[in-house]
């Protein structure tokens, strides 16, 4: 077959549009901080507003208004029956238990996936990825059945005990791909010098999967911190409530809201989350980029 | 192999799915089983109950007050509240419903009664009123009428009752140079008012809103006009020529420049407290007869020296068009301590110190001593004292009652808004699109 030499294009633009590398540097800055300016805003408002006085934080979409205030942090931190500082509590339990529990079960389950040889395991891999397919309402009414019959309601079992039984596929998924990426030859020699399944699983692969574990920690925080419906359903009583159900009682649709107090506790609110993520930034941005999740 | 393996596990799902929601579906129409015999409500007050209401913080401590108060009255009786805002506590409620587990005493308005009431879950509460447990002697007829079911009984006693009003910027309306409407007035009336102000309104005002997406508006119109809303087979009971004509006669409003554009309605926050109007931009809108307080503090704070009112609906040869809309405590059929559930429900609607504590937080006190009571009290304020004395003045004018079928909360109001969207954004026109709402809120309505 006779070759045909196509006549190679000439570029429109040049490989490189500016040399001048400083420039570049202020254009692309200049453009991720405009960007960044548009995302953070909707957020930046809501601190904003929250020292502003109740009756005046619908004035316009401006960040400064005449008049500052602390009221709505004072008012908003002491309201409810209990205060807030009882809510916060509640919430750093739940989520503390949430994620021990998460990180035990899902990744035992994960390690006996990904490691171990056992009948059907194939089928009930599939079984555990098809409730993720399940959505949440689904399985709501005979959830909320089952707690009852067991007497839950109004304690924090049903919110914690089925992140240690491994209900969450989706973290589990998550550290199967993960400990699949690791090389079996470090279990194999772990093996040699006599180690048994939990001896490989606690010294080889747990250290090796952190940024998994990472991971799986903060979203497990971030879901349970801000888990609205659960708590909403099993906890009725005021001294249990966690801090978005707290929230919610600023709201009132059939009478007074009090946006000040509720802005107030939701920035709050948010920098636990906030805080978490510094802290843990180079392992979540690591164990994302490392278990496939793209 | 491999991919008929996982084909059967999801399959082995999908069936364990179906299941459960068979569950779901079968605990929800089980209820009726111990509401058979009729429950007068009389026996031992002991024992505890749960309470649940809808509601914010301000609700919240008025109404762990009373139930103290109701505790305190009652040796060896145990009450626990339970709230949540209004959409968050029907999605817990529906659980609870649907577990069979609902709380003694749970707080309905009619808008969703009959979601219940048809599938058997709550008791009539007539045979108590008739022995004696709960006293309904000092709340007007039309008011506790409007606790009844499709079936004509009783399911929950009102005890505040809130109302659409027409909210009115008076300062405005001086500006515009118009004089309110005078009480009686009629739509033709309104529709003028509208007209004449309109012209006369300052840039970037409106007279109002662009209202014909909105069901109140159209509840008040059909009652004033002799319509039925509803038939008794829980359908739309108004034909396609009543909606054409409504719907015509806002259309004609808006295309004039009258009412707010359909893009700014449309992405007007919801609650009246953040509305255009609470924010001085519209002249009037309809507003829950109870948001006259938290408007006029928005107001307030923009500085502006705006002041709101409100008035009764229009009115129309049928009579008054402003019904009203109760919310009271029903008693589910799965309680297991109906006596103290049904002293509880009297207590907070008959009570007069427990009346003067919760003060009309949900809609103006159905009781008319309760009410008295409050209006007498020199320190309510001058707004809160307007809401109770229109209320007043509305149940004196005879106001309509609404039964509202299974599936309107659901179906009817969404529907409603989305076909006039179509045809206040020029998609449709009013007839395609009242022929089509009425087919669709048909579908979901009743049964």
């Amino acid at each position: 077959m006779a070759t045909t030499s196509l006549p190679v294009p000439r570029r429109l633009f040049p490989a490189r549009l500016v040399k001048n590398r400083l420039l570049t540097g202020i254009i692309r800055h200049t453009l991720l901080v405009c960007l960044l300016v548009v995302i953070l805003y909707p957020l930046l408002w809501m601190v904003a507003a929250s020292f502003r006085p109740n009756n005046e934080i619908f004035n316009g979409l401006g960040l400064f208004s005449g008049s500052f205030t602390l009221e709505n942090y004072a008012n908003g931190w002491a309201a409810g029956q209990q205060g807030f500082s009882r809510y916060f509590l509640n919430s750093t339990l739940v989520t503390v238990l949430s994620i021990v529990g998460n990180l035990i079960s899902c990744s035992l389950t994960a390690y006996a996936f990904a490691r171990l040889e056992f009948p059907f395991k194939r089928t009930l891999f599939a079984i555990l990825l098809g409730t993720m397919l399940l959505p949440y309402h689904v399985t709501l009414v005979p959830q909320y059945v089952l707690f009852n019959e067991l007497g839950w309601i109004n304690t924090y079992l049903p919110l914690i005990v089925p992140r240690f039984l491994g209900t969450e596929a989706f973290f589990i998924f998550l550290m199967v791909q993960f400990i699949r990426t690791l090389p079996r030859e470090l279990d194999e020699s772990a093996r040699l010098d006599g180690a048994g399944h939990f001896g490989i699983f606690a010294r080889i692969i747990m250290p090796l999967a952190l940024p998994a574990i990472g991971t799986t920690a903060m979203f497990t925080f971030i879901a349970s911190w801000n888990d609205f419906l659960g708590p909403l359903l099993y906890l009725n009583r005021a001294d249990l409530h966690t801090v978005p159900i707290a929230l919610n009682t600023f709201l009132d649709s059939t009478g007074e809201n009090a946006f000040g107090e509720l802005f107030a506790m939701s920035t709050l609110s948010l920098a636990p989350i906030v805080g978490f993520f510094i802290v843990s930034q180079r392992l979540l941005i690591e164990g994302i980029a490392t278990t496939g999740m793209k | 192999m491999t991919w008929t393996r996982s084909a059967l596990g999801v399959l082995a799902l999908g069936t364990s799915a179906l299941l459960l929601t068979g569950c779901g579906a079968s605990g929800d129409g089980g209820g009726g089983g111990n509401g058979g015999g009729a429950n007068d409500g009389t026996g031992e007050i002991t024992g505890s109950i749960e309470i649940a209401w809808w509601g914010g913080d301000a609700r919240n401590e008025k109404t762990n007050a009373v139930i103290d108060m109701f505790v305190e009255a009652n040796e060896g009786v145990e009450a626990n509240g339970q709230s949540a805002d209004f959409q968050a506590y029907f999605d817990r409620l529906n659980v609870q419903a649907a577990s069979q587990s609902l709380p003694c005493a749970v707080q309905l308005q009619g808008r969703q009664l009959n979601d219940y009431t048809s599938r058997d879950l709550l008791l009539p509460l007539d045979p108590m009123i008739e022995s004696g447990a709960i006293d309904v002697s000092d709340i007007p007829e039309a008011v506790v009428d409007a606790g009844r079911g499709e079936d004509g009984n009783l399911y929950f006693l009102p005890y505040g009752a809130a109302y659409d009003a027409v909210g009115i910027n008076t300062t405005l309306a001086e500006q515009a140079g118009v004089e309110l409407p005078e009480e009686g007035y009629t739509w033709d009336d309104f529709v003028t008012f509208l007209e004449d102000a309109a012209a006369g309104l300052p840039e970037g005002t409106r007279a109002i809103d662009s209202n014909g997406g909105r069901p109140n508006f159209f509840i008040g119109w059909t009652q004033a006009n002799g319509k039925t809303l509803f038939s008794e087979d829980g359908k739309l009971g108004f034909s396609q020529d009543d909606l054409v004509e409504y719907w015509t006669m806002w259309e004609d409003l808006r295309e004039a420049g009258v009412t707010e554009t359909a893009e700014r309605t449309a992405e007007e926050p919801s609650g009246p407290d953040q509305g255009y109007f609470a924010n001085g931009q519209l002249m009037s809108d309809t507003i829950p007869g109870n948001a006259l307080t938290p408007v006029t503090a928005v107001l307030e704070g923009k500085g502006e020296g705006h002041e709101v009112t409100t008035i009764a609906y229009p009115s129309g040869p049928e009579g008054s068009g402003n019904a009203l809309y109760p919310s009271g405590f029903a008693i589910p059929a799965s309680c297991d301590n109906v006596p103290t559930a049904a002293a509880f429900v009297d207590f907070f609607t008959n009570d007069m110190e427990a009346g003067l504590v919760f003060a009309s937080d949900n809609g103006a006190a159905t009781n008319t001593a309760v009410l008295e009571a409050q209006l007498a009290d020199p320190e309510l304020s001058e707004t809160k004292k307007h809401e109770l004395e229109l209320f007043q003045e509305i149940v004196a004018n005879d106001p309509p009652t609404i039964v509202f079928p299974p599936g309107y909360q659901a179906t009817f109001e969404a529907a409603f808004r989305q076909a006039y969207e179509q045809i206040a954004f020029g998609n449709q026109s009013v007839e395609e699109a009242a022929a089509a709402f009425i087919e669709q809120a048909n579908a979901g309505l009743g049964g």
